[in-house]
C-alpha cells in the first residue's frame, strides 16, 4: 500500500502522460483549445506535484527521519520532472506559444515513468547528506537541468522548423511553431538561465565537500560529470556570442549538451560508482 | 566582451597588420589569443575528462591487470590514464587553459576599457549605417533648441546624454549598463583565480588521516600522497565516540567529542559530526570514519575462594597478563557460541614450576570456574571492543582564494549574460529652408528584442514631445 505521497505522484505521471497527449494532439490537429487544456493540465500537476513534495517531506518527518525530500533516485526525479514542468510554464506564459509543450513535457512524463519503476519509500539519510547545503547543491542543480532540458526540447523544434522554412514550404504541424528565429533565441536564453544555475550548484557542491571531506574538488565521476556539462554549455556560449555560432549548429549543441546532462545526473549513478550513490 | 560582428571588423583590422610580418612570436601570441584555441581546449578537457571517469582512478595495478591485456595495461599506464586527472598532460591542458584566458584579457581588456572610457560621441554617416537600429527625420526650428529637448527627454526616458558640437551638428550620446563589457573579464579572472587558489592549497597544504581511539591523543598524521607525514605542534584527544543508529541498523549520527592539547593544556574542545568539523589555527578536523580498535579486550574479574575481589584484568590476544603469587594468564581464543553456551573465553595459566593448563570460562556462568577448585576464580566479562574515531585532517591556505574565484565568476557570469550594454545617440544638423535633419540610432550587445522596444519607446516619446511643441509653437 503506497502512502499519499506516491499515489499523488501517480496521479502527476497520470497528468503529465494527459498533457502531453493533449499537447501533441493539438499539435497535429491544429486545435488551440486542446493546447490550452494542455495548459491546465500542467498547472494542475504542478499544484499536485508541489503538494505530493510536501506531503512526503512531511511523512518524512512523521518517520523521525525528516528532510527535503530530494535524496534517493526516486525522489531525484519526480523534483527533477517537477521543476522541466516549472520552468515549462514559465517559459510558455513568457513566450506565448503552447507548442513547446509538446517537446518538453514529454520529458517530464518520460522522468515520472522512469521514477514509478524506481523504489519509492522513504529511506533514512545517511550522515554525509544531513547538511542544510543539500537543499542549494540540489535545487540550483536541478533548475540547471531544468533549463537544459527545455533548451534541448526547443532545439528539437528549431531543426524541423528550420528543416521547413529552407524547403520553404508551409503549413503542416511545424507551420504552428514560433519562427526559426525565435525558437534559436528561447535555445540560447533558456542556456543563459541554466548556466549560471548549473555553475552555483557546483560551488555549492564544492562548498559542501570541502565542508564534509575537507576537498572540494577530488574528480568524483559526478563531478567530472558536472564539469563536462559546464564545458559544453560554455563552448557553446563561446560559439554563439564570439564567433556567431546561431541556428543549426548551436541547436546541435544544445542537445549534445542535454545528453551529457542526463549522463551527469543518471549516467553516473547507474552506470559508474562514486560519491553520489543514489543510484545503487 | 564583443559581440560576433563587432569583434570581426576589428579583429579583421588587426589581422592584416599583423599578416604582413609574421615573427614567430606573433604567430605564437596569435596563436594564445584565439577564440578557437579556447574552444579546442574547452572540447579536450571535456572529451579527455570522460576517460578519467570510465577507467576507475588510482586502483591498485592488480585490478587493472584483472581487466586489460598486458599490453593495453602497459600502454595506458604509461600515459597516466590511471590517474589521469593529476598527468602531466593533463596538468598543461589545464595550464594552457589558464595561459588562453590570461593572453585573451591582456589582449582585448585595454581595448575595452579604452572604448568604454571615450566611446564614440558622434553619429557620423557610416556609423548610422551600420548600426542596427536608425531613424531620420526632420524638424522646424533651431539646432541648439531641440538639443536640448532631447537631452531632458533622453535624461528622463534613457540616461543622461553627453552632448558633442562638430561639424555644426550637436551630437547627443547617452549610454547604460556599459558594465556588461565587462562580465566575461570578470568571469574570466574568476577562473584563474580558482586554479591559483588550487595551486596555493596544493603547495602550501595537506590532506591527512589520522584513526584516534576512545580516550587516545593523536599529534602525528599519515598523510595521503607527497609527503609521508605530519607532525602537528599541538595534539589532539578524543575523548569520546559514540554512534546512534536509525531502528533499520543503519547510521544516523557519528561523532567524536574532541579537545585540541597545547603545551599541555586543553585550548578548545568541540563535539565533531560529519558535515560540521573543528577547525584549529588553519588546520580543519572531519569526521569522515570510525571502526572497532583490532583485538577487542576481554573483561576478566578475578576473585579469591571466599568470593572476595582481588582485580579485574583487561586482557588483549595473546598478551601474558601477571598475577602476583600466583601465575601468568592470557586470553588465547575467543568463542561467540561455545558449545551452545554463548560467548566464552580459553584462559591459559601458567603458574611456576608447572606445564601450562587451559580453560573455557562463560560469560553466562561467572561461578563455573569455582569447580576447578583453585586458589582463584576467574569469571568471563565478555569482550568489550574500543571504537576509534577516523578523522579527515586538512589545511588548504587556498580554499579561500578558491571561493573568491567562484564568487567572481559567477557574478561575471550574471553581468555578462543579463546586463545590456545599450546605447543611444542623435544627432541634429541644421538642413534647408531652416529645418533641422534629426537622426537617431541605438544598439544593444544583449537581448537586442528588448532593446528595440525601449528603442522604439525613446523615439515615441520624442516624437510625442515633438508634436506638443508643434502644437504650442505653431510656425
Amino acid at each position: 500500500m503506497n502512502t499519499l505521497n506516491v499515489q499523488l505522484f501517480d496521479l502527476t505521471t497520470l497528468l503529465f502522460g494527459g498533457a502531453s497527449g493533449t499537447y501533441i494532439a493539438a499539435m497535429y490537429g491544429k486545435k488551440e483549445t486542446l493546447a490550452r487544456i494542455g495548459t491546465w493540465i500542467c498547472a494542475a500537476a504542478a499544484v499536485i506535484s508541489t503538494i505530493a513534495l510536501g506531503v512526503r517531506w512531511a511523512e518524512s518527518y512523521k518517520m523521525g527521519i525528516g528532510r527535503i525530500p530530494v535524496t534517493n533516485l526516486y525522489e531525484s526525479l519526480v523534483f527533477f520532472a517537477w521543476s522541466v514542468n516549472l520552468f515549462y510554464l514559465f517559459v510558455e506564459w513568457r513566450y506565448k506559444n503552447r507548442t513547446l509543450g509538446a517537446f518538453v513535457i514529454p520529458i517530464a512524463f518520460l522522468t515520472m515513468l522512469f521514477a514509478f519503476t524506481n523504489e519509492s519509500g522513504i529511506q533514512p539519510l545517511v550522515p554525509a547528506l544531513q547538511s542544510y547545503w543539500l537543499h542549494a547543491h540540489v535545487i540550483t542543480c536541478f533548475v540547471g537541468y531544468a533549463a537544459f532540458a527545455v533548451s534541448a526540447g526547443v532545439a528539437v523544434m528549431y531543426l524541423l522548423k528550420a528543416k521547413r522554412e529552407d524547403a520553404k514550404a508551409e503549413g503542416g504541424v511545424v507551420g504552428l511553431f514560433p519562427s526559426a528565429k525565435a525558437l534559436d533565441d528561447l535555445v540560447y536564453r533558456s542556456i543563459i538561465w541554466g548556466f549560471p544555475f548549473l555553475t552555483a550548484g557546483i560551488i555549492t557542491g564544492a562548498a559542501w565537500a570541502n565542508y564534509a571531506w575537507g576537498t572540494y574538488w577530488s574528480w568524483d565521476p559526478k563531478e567530472t560529470w558536472s564539469l563536462i556539462v559546464w564545458l559544453v554549455y560554455a563552448a557553446f556560449l563561446h560559439a554563439r556570442i564570439t564567433r556567431g555560432w546561431h541556428g543549426r549548429r548551436a541547436a546541435i549543441l544544445s542537445i549534445v549538451g542535454f545528453l551529457a546532462t542526463i549522463m551527469c545526473y543518471l549516467g553516473v549513478n547507474l552506470v559508474l560508482s562514486g560519491l553520489h550513490s543514489y543510484g545503487s | 566582451m564583443e559581440t560576433a560582428s563587432e569583434a570581426r571588423t576589428e579583429r579583421a583590422s588587426a589581422t592584416v597588420e599583423r599578416e604582413r610580418t609574421k615573427p614567430v612570436a606573433t604567430r605564437i601570441w596569435n596563436f594564445l589569443i584565439s577564440i578557437k584555441l579556447a574552444i579546442w581546449i574547452i572540447i579536450l578537457l571535456a572529451v579527455t575528462s570522460i576517460l578519467g571517469t570510465v577507467i576507475q582512478q588510482n586502483q591498485p595495478p592488480e585490478t587493472y591487470r584483472k581487466v586489460y591485456e598486458d599490453w593495453a595495461y602497459f600502454l595506458m599506464d604509461r600515459i597516466n590514464l590511471f590517474d589521469m586527472y593529476h598527468s602531466l598532460w593533463f596538468l598543461f591542458l589545464l595550464s594552457l587553459f589558464a595561459l588562453n584566458l590570461a593572453c585573451c584579457t591582456i589582449d582585448r581588456l585595454p581595448r575595452t576599457i579604452r572604448n568604454i572610457r571615450n566611446p564614440r560621441l558622434t553619429l557620423d554617416g557610416a556609423a548610422e549605417k551600420t548600426l542596427p537600429l536608425a531613424e531620420r527625420w526632420k524638424n522646424k526650428g533651431d539646432v541648439s533648441q531641440w538639443a536640448e529637448t532631447y537631452r531632458s527627454v533622453l535624461r528622463r526616458t534613457f540616461a543622461a546624454p553627453k552632448v558633442t558640437e562638430a561639424d555644426g551638428s550637436v551630437h547627443l550620446y547617452a549610454e547604460k549598463g556599459a558594465c556588461s563589457r565587462f562580465g566575461a573579464y570578470v568571469t574570466h579572472a574568476g577562473i584563474v583565480i580558482v586554479f591559483i587558489g588550487a595551486i596555493v592549497g596544493n603547495v602550501f597544504g595537506f590532506k591527512s588521516y589520522v584513526n584516534i581511539p576512545d580516550g587516545g591523543e593523536a599529534s602525528h598524521l599519515d598523510a595521503r600522497g607527497g609527503k609521508e607525514h605530519i607532525d602537528l605542534p599541538y595534539s589532539v584527544r578524543n575523548n569520546r565516540f559514540w554512534l546512534e543508529t536509525y531502528p533499520s541498523g543503519q547510521p544516523k549520527k557519528y561523532a567524536s567529542d574532541l579537545s585540541v592539547i597545547e603545551n599541555g593544556r586543553e585550548v578548545l574542545r568541540k563535539t565533531i559530526t560529519v558535515n560540521d568539523p573543528l577547525v584549529y589555527k588553519g588546520v580543519w578536523f572531519y569526521q569522515s570514519s570510525y571502526g572497532q580498535e583490532r583485538g577487542a579486550t576481554a573483561q576478566v574479574a578475578v576473585n579469591r575462594q571466599d568470593g572476595t575481589s582481588l582485580d579485574s584484568l583487561s586482557l588483549r590476544p595473546n598478551e601474558p597478563v601477571n598475577i602476583d603469587g600466583y601465575g601468568v594468564v592470557r586470553g588465547a581464543n575467543y568463542e561467540p557460541d561455545y558449545q551452545g553456551n554463548g560467548p566464552a573465553l580459553q584462559l591459559v595459566i601458567e603458574k611456576p614450576g608447572r606445564p601450562a593448563s587451559d580453560i573455557w570460562i562463560l560469560q553466562g556462568r561467572p561461578d563455573l570456574d569455582r569447580r576447578r577448585k583453585d586458589s582463584l576464580v576467574f569469571s568471563f566479562g565478555g569482550l568489550t571492543a574500543k571504537m576509534y574515531t577516523g578523522l579527515q585532517v586538512a589545511k588548504d591556505p587556498g580554499v579561500n582564494v578558491v571561493w573568491l574565484g567562484c564568487l567572481l565568476l559567477t557574478a561575471g557570469m550574471m553581468i555578462s549574460f543579463f546586463v545590456s550594454h545599450r546605447r543611444v545617440w542623435i544627432r541634429l544638423s541644421p538642413g534647408p529652408n531652416g529645418k533641422v535633419e534629426v537622426a537617431a540610432a541605438g544598439s544593444a550587445n544583449r537581448n537586442r528584442s528588448a532593446f528595440e522596444k525601449t528603442f522604439a519607446s525613446i523615439l515615441a516619446e520624442i516624437r510625442n514631445d515633438l508634436t506638443k511643441k508643434e502644437k504650442e509653437n505653431p510656425a
